[in-house]
């Protein structure tokens, strides 16, 4: 064995895959696809030591490794978990998972107001799709819910803490992305709240990022709130040169007409921001909250959006023609007529060949 | 009489004192630690067969074998006296008393880690004690026990003692270095440990003060006469806080050998329980492990005596055995109220839970408004299966062990009294001015699955 092990095996929902060694399992997950992929609400692989906390994307590991097949005696957080060599990871295929999954989704929605109808988030929330794809049709919670009082942070953005599901991604943004940390989380247990530094303003130039990790409504753009519903505008990715040290100046902007509604960062399959060249896309607070004209951005086409989005709602979409393989089997004929024509009609010529005809054929193309 | 291996001086006159400390025998241990090599103290450890005091009984000398070592990385010992368990009040009464022991003990762990600062990270509620370590640490400064160059052994070590902020999850070993490092103490992710990435990403190691207090009678006796003492792999002595409805609540340091119907009723431990009442329950290891019926907690399952150690206390897993935990032995008679205790507790979990990850964040709360209503006759019978049913949902799916802490004591509750629940429920006026009592109590009750 001179050679050195580049990948390692991991097994999930049987269905084998070679990932990089420091790869997690979520991670791993992610590079198969689909419904093998637990969700996450918390985790985001672009900001560091993300993750852990909402529980959502718990996983049973059947075996630990091919070294040590023991299984792992409890659940664990794929997020924060690296795979192992010969890792056996249950899913949807675990009986375990659904259950304690949609124990989360309970939780998680214990006191979330369920404010959809006047949420700006409706359309594009995390915690929506979750509770539609894992939680239960009923609350069984019969107490008040915990509210907090809309709060103001900075200019731009409105903090309505009665959403939050404390996922603390804003926090890491402020950490990590902007340059002064004034945001983080006050108390704890089920009173914990973001907040700013002794209510102090986010001033910089990054801040209105939070409102792109923001799983659910708790962070708004104040320069879109109750403008519209995402699902009546248009996505459009587009780009312009900005001066800001950092931003990437990509974007997409959702019209309606030719009226920019709102400018965010564009997002990928997991509803995180994209990566250019191995940089994150974070745009800066002047392309998100102050560039709203179409003139200013160079448009470059339709946003791609699943079709399983409520935006999507049959406007856009990346349809797939299944692939053509009439030509394969007329040996490499191209038919105009796809029709079986009897061998006694009047019009069967054979002699004349349907794929020589320019147009639709008519009866006038036999009578020659 | 048991022989008492840390409180035997605790009543000396001025033992607080270093010079009368060191008059008693104190220091005698560094002194033959640090002619040894650090690897043969730790086998030492390992030999005595001590397990962590603090609650989870982890092998001690395995946990400090665990330590990584890369080179050009510092290492540290940080002792865990953020004693906050409701019930335990151990950690306390040895550093009022005998504060130099546990100074002592941390010389020789510091050592043997290869720890040159280490650090006591004391409940902020115990602030006369944190003056009590501080002078103790300087009278060790003063006479050489600490410092550079201990007693020209070429070892360098300092202690410094630093006080939480009120907060129980601090006494989780990763959110204790969170809230050491000057963070918000929310426990960390593990893996990586704290062995391997642990106080300012170094290697760490975390021990409460009891253990490394017995580090002292395990380097002057030697591991396997601290090995012999006990029974099974409950090896040494551990100190019990006694609490609740008992004649003398107080510390009591025992070997685990007696039973614990010895350590409730005989005049040398708890006396008995007052006003000539009957036992109803008890909590054997501080708040956060099952309490069990009298019956269960006299005898196990399987009809033998139980004793106070940690295998005994565990026997028959949660369905019908408990833990040792922290020694935090909490007594209930037959006129105390199992939901009003279990809302008591449940109110505490809530009050404590760092809010980071959901299950415990939002179950704790639930759990304790639920409770709060069948303790107020509000409650209805579905609603003790929704208590069964959210425990279900915590227990094991949380970051840290509060989780599990918190839904232990509703789950055993429910578990052994699932009677005086219903009883709360179907009387709603009754409950309010009466006690259940011990109707039922000593009955086993079918077990929810």
């Amino acid at each position: 064995m001179s050679e050195e092990i580049k990948t390692i095996k991991v097994t999930i929902d049987n269905i084998t895959i070679d990932v990089a060694p420091g790869t997690t399992i979520l991670q791993a997950a992610r590079q198969i696809g689909g419904d093998v992929t637990p969700p996450a609400m918390c985790y985001y692989s672009k900001l560091e030591g993300s993750g852990g906390k909402c529980r959502t994307c718990l996983v049973e590991v059947a075996a630990g490794s091919t070294a040590d097949p023991r299984p792992m005696p409890k659940l664990v957080a794929s997020c924060r978990t690296g795979v192992m060599d010969g890792m056996i990871v249950k899913n949807i295929t675990s009986e375990k998972v659904p259950d304690a999954r949609a124990g989360v989704v309970e939780f998680l929605l214990l006191n979330h107001p369920l404010d959809c109808p006047v949420c700006d988030q409706a359309g594009e929330c995390h915690l929506q799709d979750l509770g539609y794809d894992h939680g239960k049709e009923a609350t069984r919670y019969q107490f008040a819910r915990r509210t907090f009082k809309k709060e103001d942070i900075g200019p731009y953005i409105q903090l309505h803490m009665t959403r939050c599901i404390l996922c603390y991604r804003c926090t890491y943004v402020a950490d990590q992305i902007t340059n002064k940390r004034v945001h983080g989380v006050v108390d704890r247990g089920d009173h914990a709240a973001i907040s700013t530094y002794i209510s102090k303003a986010i001033d910089n130039d990054f801040s209105g990022n939070m409102i792109d990790v923001c799983p659910v409504g708790a962070l708004t753009d104040k320069t879109f709130r109750f403008k519209n519903r995402v699902w009546f505008t248009k996505p459009v990715d587009a780009h312009r040169s900005c001066t800001t040290p950092g931003c990437c100046g990509k974007a997409t902007l959702w019209l309606r007409g030719d009226e920019v509604f709102r400018v965010t960062a564009r997002k990928d399959e997991w509803g995180e921001v994209q990566s250019y060249d191995g940089k994150t896309g974070w745009i800066c607070n002047t392309c998100r909250f102050e560039t709203k004209k179409t003139e200013s951005w160079t448009i470059e086409g339709l946003t791609a959006i699943s079709r399983h989005s409520v935006i999507g709602a049959n406007k856009y979409k990346t349809l797939e023609m299944p692939s053509e393989t009439v030509k394969k089997v007329m040996n490499g004929m191209n038919p105009k007529l796809l029709m079986d024509i009897h061998s006694v009609s009047g019009v069967n010529k054979p002699e004349i060949h349907l794929s020589e005809i320019n147009g639709p054929a008519h009866s006038s193309d036999f009578k020659k | 009489m048991a022989r008492k291996l840390l409180l035997e001086k605790a009543h000396v006159e001025g033992i607080r004192h270093y010079d009368v400390y060191r008059r008693e025998g104190g220091y005698r241990s560094v002194e033959k630690a640090l002619k040894m090599q650090p690897n043969d103290i730790v086998e030492e450890v390992k030999k005595s067969g001590l397990r962590g005091r603090g609650g989870a009984g982890f092998p001690t000398g395995m946990k400090w074998s665990f330590l990584a070592k890369p080179d050009g990385v510092p290492r540290y010992l940080v002792c865990n006296a953020d004693e906050s368990e409701p019930g335990t009040f151990k950690d306390r009464y040895l550093m009022e008393f005998i504060p130099h022991i546990l100074i002592e003990g941390m010389i020789v762990s510091s050592y043997a880690l290869g720890s040159n600062t280490s650090y006591i990270y004391i409940r902020g509620e115990y602030d006369w004690v944190t003056d009590i370590l501080d002078q103790a640490i300087k009278e060790a400064n003063e006479n050489g026990w600490l410092g550079k160059n201990i007693q020209g052994s070429g070892f360098d070590c300092q202690i410094h003692v630093q006080r939480g902020a009120g907060a129980y999850i601090c006494g989780e070993e990763t959110a204790l270095l969170e809230s050491l490092e000057g963070k918000r103490g929310n426990p960390r992710i593990k893996p990586p440990f704290p062995a391997v990435k642990g106080l300012w990403g170094c290697p760490t190691v975390v021990n409460n003060v009891e253990t490394l207090a017995a580090v002292v009678p395990i380097m002057n006796e030697g591991g396997e006469a601290y090995a012999s003492i006990g029974v099974g792999r409950s090896t040494g002595t551990k100190l019990i806080s006694a609490c609740g409805n008992i004649n003398k609540p107080g510390i009591y340091e025992i070997d685990m050998t007696i039973s614990v119907e010895e350590f409730i009723y005989s005049d040398e431990y708890c006396g008995g329980i007052p006003n000539g009442k009957k036992l109803k329950a008890c909590i054997p290891g501080g708040s956060s492990v099952p309490i069990l019926p009298a019956n269960l907690l006299l005898t196990t399952a399987k009809g033998e005596k139980r004793l106070m150690n940690y295998e005994s206390l565990s026997d028959g897993g949660f369905a019908t055995g408990s833990m040792m935990g922290s020694g935090g032995f909490i007594v209930l008679d037959e006129d105390q109220c199992i939901v009003r205790h279990t809302y008591s507790l449940a109110r505490f979990y809530r009050h404590e839970s760092c809010g980071q990850c959901s299950p415990c964040r939002e179950g704790t709360g639930w759990m304790e408004k639920i409770l709060l209503n069948i303790e107020n006759g509000k409650g209805s019978l579905s609603d003790i299966d929704l208590l069964w049913d959210i425990q279900r949902k915590i227990e094991g799916n949380t970051i840290c062990p509060l989780g599990d802490a918190a839904a232990w004591p509703v789950a055993a509750a429910i578990r052994h009294f699932r009677d005086e629940f219903e009883w709360h429920v179907n009387n709603p006026e009754k409950c309010l001015t009466e006690n259940y009592g011990l109707r039922h109590y000593a009955d086993p009750i079918h077990v929810p699955v």
